[in-house]
């Protein structure tokens, strides 16, 4: 057990990501605080996709990648040996930039990563039914599918797929919930659906976004974490803090430069 | 950020170029249109020398007046065995005499199977004295009836189709018009089933390791080259491997000693598991290649989401990639099995019986396929023989067509789903 | 550059401001150049035209909204739209103190009053318009170092005030029938003297602008 911060839910200390010899994301010390929305901005290349996927180690799909340094979840660094990836993924939830619902009915996306897991209904525990409408309702989903939960998930409009998956992360009760620009496929006002369900959600969960739209970013997130690209193309993290201050006063020129459109 | 351009404006030349690149699009449209016209008259000629074969007149003559087999004035209906087993003897041919000595001693029948005897094989033997094709039949009907009459006034000419019920269940026979092809079919059938239990899990296995859990290192890559290359070897070594190897090495087990089945015939191992295992062979890297496409057609997104939710390697392929691959996998399948029923060359090394009546009825069995059968009949002079080759392959295709539908009804019924 | 049409929107919004104070400035000393000749007609023409200062206002305050909803500014630009329509709205206001001290000449109209008490009030204003002038300058250059400086020559024009002020009430208290004339000229201190407040007003947006912080600037 390591003693980090229980303030934080996750902690990167020192991390560096390589594929191969190439570094992409160069010592990076972040502190995501518990329950609240925190965003990662910054320019195309910048690794802001590389460090969210390495806090639920799904950077490993890829073969030639390799993390140096920590990061602290609940105790423990989930780059351990001991750690189990898959234990992980299932606390550390994750949400795509295109939506991708499973090729099953609304009902089995949502169920399957439950069962999973080891879903027991029983007395005193929600039934599988119970617990799939409570996802839905946490997603904003359940009134525009509760008549159609055999349906296929493919049929729902891209606004609503996402939610789908949205529900579908809740299933397996995460502690965390990371999005990988989860509205950038989407029309601006399934957008802002999915901008305020993000909010609703930091309630009972802590959400780390990536998006490269600042407007959105400074909508949504307390707190935003300005990454940038050095002349090796490492990524490195520039300015981290309240949202407030770093759209309104940055502390940073290259942060200032950034948010105010004068990059490059 | 402006562009550079001295504040000049640069106004471009277009020349109007539309007609030649119409009329350059016009021709590669037209001439792929050809070679699907091409295509399609093959195909048309193909068929229509099938069905021209497999349908029309036959003359048919009795070979020997029964009254002229009366030995001493006495009908055959009253002579004695012995007497009928000599006249048999010298009405048959050598072979066929030793064939019906070989399935029972004819001293040993009861008169009536000898007497029966007598009348298909010596009596009966229809002699056909001529056929036509189905066009011929029909617009020459006339004048063909009228040369038989001519050449054979004892001859009777009838329509027939040489594709009927009965001729899918009559077993092997020299005689033309009793020949079937159901010892035939029955190999084949047999042959497939075994070629798709043994070939569909090991290629469905082999390719889902190769796509999913191989990691890229050079033997890896080596294997799968090999299995590219594999492909295309010409099928007949295929059969030279499996006469080595499933006929002979092998023949404990294929001819089922071991198992307890001491059948003198099969006790070289040519039996139907060797034919099926050298199958197996020859289909595994085309169908190995095949799955690996559909495999590796499933959206990598599916199989993110899946982990993304905790899901372990085995969890992602089996719930969602093989379901989605399963379109794919039938194509694999499809494609496996016709190029299985079709191989003619690798059975006839392993070893084809030639000549069979009775039905292959255990793995251990001899065996002859529908693809050996037709050329063993196309192979032979009389041009009987060539109507009933038309209509086994009638056969064949309709094996082969009812097949390939079944897969397409799955691979539909499973790809509606999504 | 990135942005090069929304700075140059930034740029012709500032010269506007710039226009306005300079229409202001101008506002201030004519009204006082008509105090000092009890130029009546003169007095009431300034009067009318504090229209225009309005209207300037209006026109930039609503420029500096569609700016806002159009280009999403941040960080320092959208500190710099928001001190512009904070500084039109204090220089609005010093329009609104040129056009009272007009009202002034106008009420007093023909009766006696003491050149030298004009005299100060003129000083009073020339100060105040040198820390408005310098101010301005400060905000186009983003200087924040000469903006913290400038309230504190603020003491300058309450010294005079004071001044004034007693003179007035020693005035006031000797004979009676001056309490009339003398309250007017009080006003029109009080609003020179109110005038140097607004421009600490700006000083503190200028310095908003170039470092984020909101503080009130020491005057002393």
């Amino acid at each position: 057990m390591i003693d980090n911060d229980l303030n934080f839910a996750i902690q990167a200390q020192n991390l560096n990501i390589f594929y191969g010899n190439f570094r992409a994301v160069k010592d990076v010390n972040l502190s995501i605080e518990r329950k609240k929305v925190t965003a990662i901005i910054g320019p195309s290349g910048c690794g802001k996709s590389t460090v969210l996927r390495s806090f639920n180690r799904m950077n490993e799909l890829v073969p030639s990648a390799r993390s140096e340094g920590q990061v602290l979840f609940s105790g423990y660094n989930i780059y351990d040996r001991q750690v189990d990836p898959v234990e992980v993924r299932r606390r550390i939830g994750m949400v795509f930039q295109k939506p991708n619902p499973f090729t099953k009915s609304i009902y089995e996306n949502v169920a399957w990563g439950a069962r999973l897991n080891g879903f027991k209904g029983g007395i005193g525990n929600p039934s599988m039914d119970e617990w799939v409408e409570y996802c839905l309702h946490k997603a904003a989903l359940w009134d525009e599918v509760k008549d159609k939960l055999k349906q296929s998930g493919l049929s729902l409009s891209g606004g609503q797929q996402q939610r789908l998956c949205i529900a579908r992360a809740l299933a397996v009760s995460p502690e965390v919930i990371l999005m990988d620009e989860p509205a950038s496929a989407l029309d601006p006002i399934a957008t802002l659906k999915i901008e305020e369900l993000m909010r609703e959600l930091a309630e009972e969960y802590t959400i780390i976004v990536v998006t490269h739209n600042m407007q959105q970013a400074a909508r949504v997130s307390d707190y935003t974490a300005f990454f940038n690209m050095d002349e090796n193309r490492a990524g490195y993290l520039v300015e981290f803090g309240p949202t407030p201050q770093i759209f309104t006063n940055p502390q940073n020129k290259l942060t200032e430069d950034y948010v105010t459109g004068r990059f490059g | 950020m402006s562009i550079p351009t001295n504040g000049k404006r640069l106004t471009p030349h277009f020349e109007s170029n539309l007609p030649p690149r119409n009329r350059k699009a016009t021709l590669w449209r037209t001439l792929f249109q050809l070679s699907t016209t091409i295509g399609m008259i093959m195909l048309m000629l193909l068929l229509y020398n099938i069905i021209n074969a497999s349908f029309g007149l036959v003359a048919i003559d009795n070979k020997i007046d029964p009254a002229s087999l009366a030995v001493d004035g006495v009908p055959i209906e009253e002579l004695d065995q012995e007497t009928l087993i000599t006249i048999i003897k010298e009405n048959v041919s050598k072979g066929k005499f030793r064939q019906l000595e070989r399935e029972q001693p004819l001293a040993e029948r009861t008169w009536d199977e000898v007497y029966q005897v007598v009348i298909d094989d010596v009596v009966q033997p229809k002699d056909i004295v001529g056929t036509w094709s189905l066009v011929e039949s029909l617009t020459r009907k006339e004048e063909i009836v009228a040369e038989v009459e001519q050449e054979h006034p004892q001859a009777t000419v009838k329509f027939t189709s040489w594709i009927d019920p009965q001729f899918v269940t009559s077993p092997q026979s020299s005689d033309v018009l009793k020949a079937g092809v159901r010892t035939a079919l029955l190999g084949t059938l047999l042959i497939i089933a075994i070629t798709i239990v043994i070939a569909l899990p090991i290629g469905i296995g082999a390719a889902i390791y190769l796509e999913e859990y191989a990691s890229d290192n050079w033997v890896n890559r080596m294997i799968q080259t090999n299995i590219n290359n594999l492909a295309g070897v010409p099928s007949i070594i295929y059969g030279m491997l499996g006469l080595a190897i499933f006929v002979r090495a092998m023949k404990p087990i294929t001819s089922g000693a071991i198992f307890g089945f001491t059948d003198p015939t099969t006790a070289n191992g040519r039996t139907i598991l060797s034919a099926g295992l050298t199958l197996s062979l020859l289909v595994l890297p085309v169908l190995i290649i095949n799955v690996q496409e559909a495999i590796r057609a499933v959206p990598n997104s599916l199989r993110e989401g899946a982990y993304g939710l905790g899901a372990t390697k085995w969890q992602t392929i089996w719930y969602h990639v093989l379901p989605n691959a399963i379109p794919g996998i039938l194509t694999g399948a499809i494609l496996s099995i016709s190029r299985a029923i079709g191989e003619t060359a690798p059975l006839v090394v392993i070893g084809a019986a030639t000549y069979i009546t009775f039905d292959p009825n255990s793995p251990f069995s001899k065996f002859t396929t529908l693809p050996i059968q037709i050329y063993q009949w196309t192979s032979r002079a009389q041009g009987e023989y060539h109507n009933i080759a038309a209509a086994a392959i009638l056969v064949l295709l309709t094996l082969l067509l009812s097949l390939n539908a079944t897969a397409i009804l799955l691979r539909n019924r499973y790809s509606r789903r999504y | 550059m990135t942005r090069e049409r929304f700075d140059r929107q930034l740029q012709l919004l500032l010269d506007q401001v710039l226009v306005l104070g300079s229409m202001v400035e101008q506002a201030v000393l004519d009204s006082l150049a008509a105090l000092q000749r009890r130029d009546l007609v003169a007095a009431r023409s300034i009067y009318e035209q504090d229209i225009k200062i309005n209207k300037k206002r209006y026109s930039i305050e609503s420029e500096c909204v569609t700016l806002i909803a159009t280009q999403q500014p941040m960080a320092r630009d959208v500190r710099f739209l928001a001190a512009i329509i904070e500084i039109i709205t204090e220089l609005e206001r010093i329009g609104d103190y040129a056009k009272g001290i007009c009202k002034i000449t106008l009420l007093l109209s023909e009766e006696e009053i003491d050149p030298i008490l004009i005299y100060e009030l003129q000083q009073m204003a020339n100060l105040g318009l040198d820390m408005l002038r310098r101010a301005l300058d400060a905000f186009v250059d983003g200087d924040a170092v000469i903006a913290r400086q400038i309230p504190m020559e603020d003491t300058k024009v309450d010294q005079l005030y004071n001044q004034l002020y007693h003179k007035l009430m020693e005035q006031m208290t000797t004979d009676i029938t001056t309490v009339d004339r003398a309250n007017h000229i009080m006003w029109a201190a009080h609003n020179l003297e109110r005038m140097a407040d607004r421009v600490t007003n700006i000083c503190e947006r200028i310095v908003y602008v170039a470092t984020g912080e909101m503080k009130e600037l020491d005057t002393t």
